[in-house]
């Protein structure tokens, strides 16, 4: 019960709504029924005053103290008229001249309030059975002199109508808050059903049905951000799964060309008997493949926990110009090759984890060699931009179209695809500057401007 | 010299006996942790080869035992790990393992860390190495052959001290990264490649005897007699 209470939005409206509307009539059945009650006494306390007026009239006609005397009985009926009203008509010594109470009740006797009481001089009383019971005194001109009349009234059938009458509010307050009941569950039902149909939508999601979107339009302004919200969710999810399927797809396609290198050419040399020279050969070109292989694997490792968050930074103050020194003087034969010469425009510290930097750095300064233009000077810079360091790499080299820039930073995106595997490159090394980039909380950049190329790395300061 | 190989990978288990044995050292293979452990226990080893995915007992179990026992606490161990996770480095190394390796790994770095192992206690930096008729002064970083002065860069002269230094074994290209440029991630091959260029142009190519040799798919050597490749 009290699990259902918590879980059940619906009941736990119904019973509140039921609540309110069985209190509200409740109120307004015992308000009408208060103010029903107070009309009805007015009337009845009007008529009683008139019946004392009545009695007064009567005693104040010629004869009528003789005929009080004479021919009580007959006083009587002309009096009582009905069977309840009680009437007592005493002197001034407190003689009882006349006393019409046919069921013998016994009521209070007030003192007289005047020839004209008003209907505050009426008194309550109750019968023998506990019906309520009303009297009123007023004082009557007899022609012997002045007398106290005292009438009273009992309403046994006034209570029960007033039972009656409390009966059929309770009963219509509590049909009404049962009706109420059973309409808010209907109406909850059916206010509930774009809820339910967004469960539904939500519950069909599957990976390959990541394009579909719950529907915004005739939803209730209530649902709109939550709709929105799993909207944007499912958008995220499907971009990253996108990311994740052709990723793992890329990842074949690379794995596939060493493999089958692998494969063919030691099944070609398998194939008849060979001199020791051409198996070392083929044993070296083996591992040649394996070892990028193999670096491939730890790239992708690599990038598989920075995703997760799984590497923990050793961040420390380093020096910018120094560790661009040591990373140029990493490629110093290589670049001598090339005929490539490092310049330097380096001031101010960054905070980063070492090895990591190195690492990023190598990747950018690797590229920077590769692609420079033979005989040029490759830019190594550091400046402090706001709250960033911006460590760059400038090579200059063949522009590169604007549509390549914007996904550089992709795990096997390359520029010119007829030149992947050549030069050794896992087709990883940019993302994984991007992934040591977001572990330090800092992002990669990539500006072309005529006839040279920036990659930029911002570290955030402090 | 005797090496304990404890490996479950029969592939893995075959290659690490075979090279180590051509690498001049005594190999026991044990194909679980607890032949391992026994073998260790039983025998004279001078350094045990520990995978952490064993059958049986596994390497965790296995160096713990080797520790607690008195006659095998102070034999080296490297361990191989196939999962990089810096949890499984911490623990090994928590649990009094002396090194360690991540699968895939090369031959040569194998061999280069078992050597650094046995070599035991601190390492007595020659100050005059000559390999063939080539001199080094390593305190005023001077070069000679048969009488002449090579001048060589600060990293001409790290690289070649480094393959100086180690004369007679293979180093690895990583091993070379990491040594001389402290760059201790899987780079480019080429870069290593370069440097050693650069360095052949000034300390071998003007002589006829040539010290620096490349191991196809393993990496550098300098020795003076080239001997065929182990």
């Amino acid at each position: 019960m009290t699990a259902g209470w918590r879980q059940s939005l619906a009941l736990r409206v119904s019973l509140m709504f039921t609540l309110v509307v069985a209190l509200a009539a409740a109120g307004l059945g015992s308000y009408l029924y208060r103010t029903f009650v107070t009309e009805i006494e007015r009337r009845d306390d009007i008529q009683l005053l008139g019946k004392l007026r009545q009695v007064q009239m009567l005693l104040g006609r010629p004869g009528a103290a003789e005929l009080l005397q004479a021919q009580p009985d007959y006083f009587r009926d002309t009096m009582s008229g009905q069977e309840n009203s009680l009437v007592h008509i005493l002197a001034p010594d407190g003689r009882v001249l006349a006393d019409i109470n046919a069921l013998h009740e016994t009521y209070p006797l007030p003192a007289a309030a005047g020839a004209a009481p008003t209907l505050e001089a009426i008194r309550s009383w109750r019968t023998r059975s506990g019906a309520p019971g009303r009297v009123v005194a007023g004082s009557a001109r007899l022609e012997t002199g002045e007398v106290s009349v005292v009438v009273a009234r009992a309403y046994a059938e006034r209570s029960a109508m007033f039972a009656r009458y409390r009966q059929q509010i309770a009963g219509a307050a509590l049909v009404s808050a049962l009706g109420a009941a059973l309409l808010a569950a209907l109406l909850l039902r059916r206010g509930l059903r774009p809820l339910r149909s967004v469960a539904e939508h939500a519950s069909l999601v599957r990976p390959g049905t990541l394009a579909q979107r719950i529907e915004v339009d005739g939803a209730p302004s209530e649902l709109l951000p939550l709709i929105r919200a799993l909207n944007d969710m499912l958008a995220r999810l499907q971009e990253a799964y996108a990311r994740l399927s052709g990723f793992s797809a890329d990842l074949a396609h690379e794995f596939r060309t060493p493999v089958a290198n692998l494969l063919g050419q030691s099944q070609v040399m398998l194939a008849q008997p060979r001199s020791s020279a051409d198996y070392q050969d083929l044993i070296a070109s083996n591992v040649e493949e394996l070892e990028r292989l193999a670096r491939m694997i730890e790239s992708m490792l690599f990038l598989a926990r920075a995703g997760q968050d799984e590497v923990v930074l050793a961040r420390q103050s380093l020096q910018a110009s120094d560790e661009l020194q040591k990373v140029a003087d990493f490629f110093e034969g290589m670049a001598e090759e090339r005929g490539l010469a490092f310049d330097y425009a380096a001031s101010g510290s960054v905070l980063a984890d070492p090895a990591l930097l190195r690492r990023a750095l190598a990747n950018l300064v690797s590229n920077a060699v590769r692609h420079a233009d033979a005989g040029s000077t490759i830019l190594l810079r550091a400046v402090a931009r706001g709250a960033f360091m911006e460590l760059g790499v400038s090579n200059s080299g063949a522009p590169l179209a604007p549509v390549h820039l914007a996904h550089l930073f992709e795990r096997f995106y390359r520029a010119d695809p007829a030149r992947s595997d050549a030069d050794g490159s896992t087709g990883l090394g940019l993302s994984i500057v991007g992934a040591i980039m977001d572990l330090h909380g800092g992002e990669a950049g990539v500006q072309a401007e005529a006839g040279s190329i920036t990659f930029t790395l911002r570290f955030p300061i402090g | 010299m005797t090496i304990l190989v404890i490996e479950d990978e029969p592939k893995t288990g075959d290659y690490l006996q075979r090279g180590l044995a051509e690498s001049g050292f005594g190999v026991r293979l044990a194909r679980n942790g607890r032949d391992g452990l026994h073998i260790a226990q039983e025998e004279e080893i001078e350094l045990v080869v520990l995978d952490v995915m064993l059958p049986r007992m596994n390497g965790w179990e296995v160096l713990a035992a080797l520790r607690a026992a008195p006659a095998t606490a102070q034999i080296p161990v490297l361990f191989l790990t196939a999962r990089d996770e810096v949890q499984d480095r911490v623990r090994g190394l928590e649990l009094g393992a002396d090194d360690y390796l991540v699968k895939p790994f090369a031959f040569v770095e194998l061999v280069a860390r078992i050597r650094t192992l046995l070599r035991r206690g601190p390492v007595r930096e020659d100050e005059h190495i000559r390999i063939g008729d080539m001199e080094i002064d390593v305190l005023m970083r001077r070069v000679r052959r048969g009488g002449t002065a090579i001048v060589l860069t600060a990293q001409e002269f790290a690289l070649l001290h480094l393959l100086a230094r180690r004369q007679g074994q293979v180093l690895s290209r990583a091993l070379i990264a990491s040594q001389v440029w402290d760059m201790n991630f899987d780079s480019d091959t080429n870069v290593i490649d370069a440097a050693v260029r650069r360095l052949r142009r000034k300390i071998d190519d003007p002589f006829t005897h040539k010290l620096i040799h490349t191991r196809r798919g393993m990496g550098y050597v300098c020795e003076a007699e080239a001997a065929p490749a182990a």
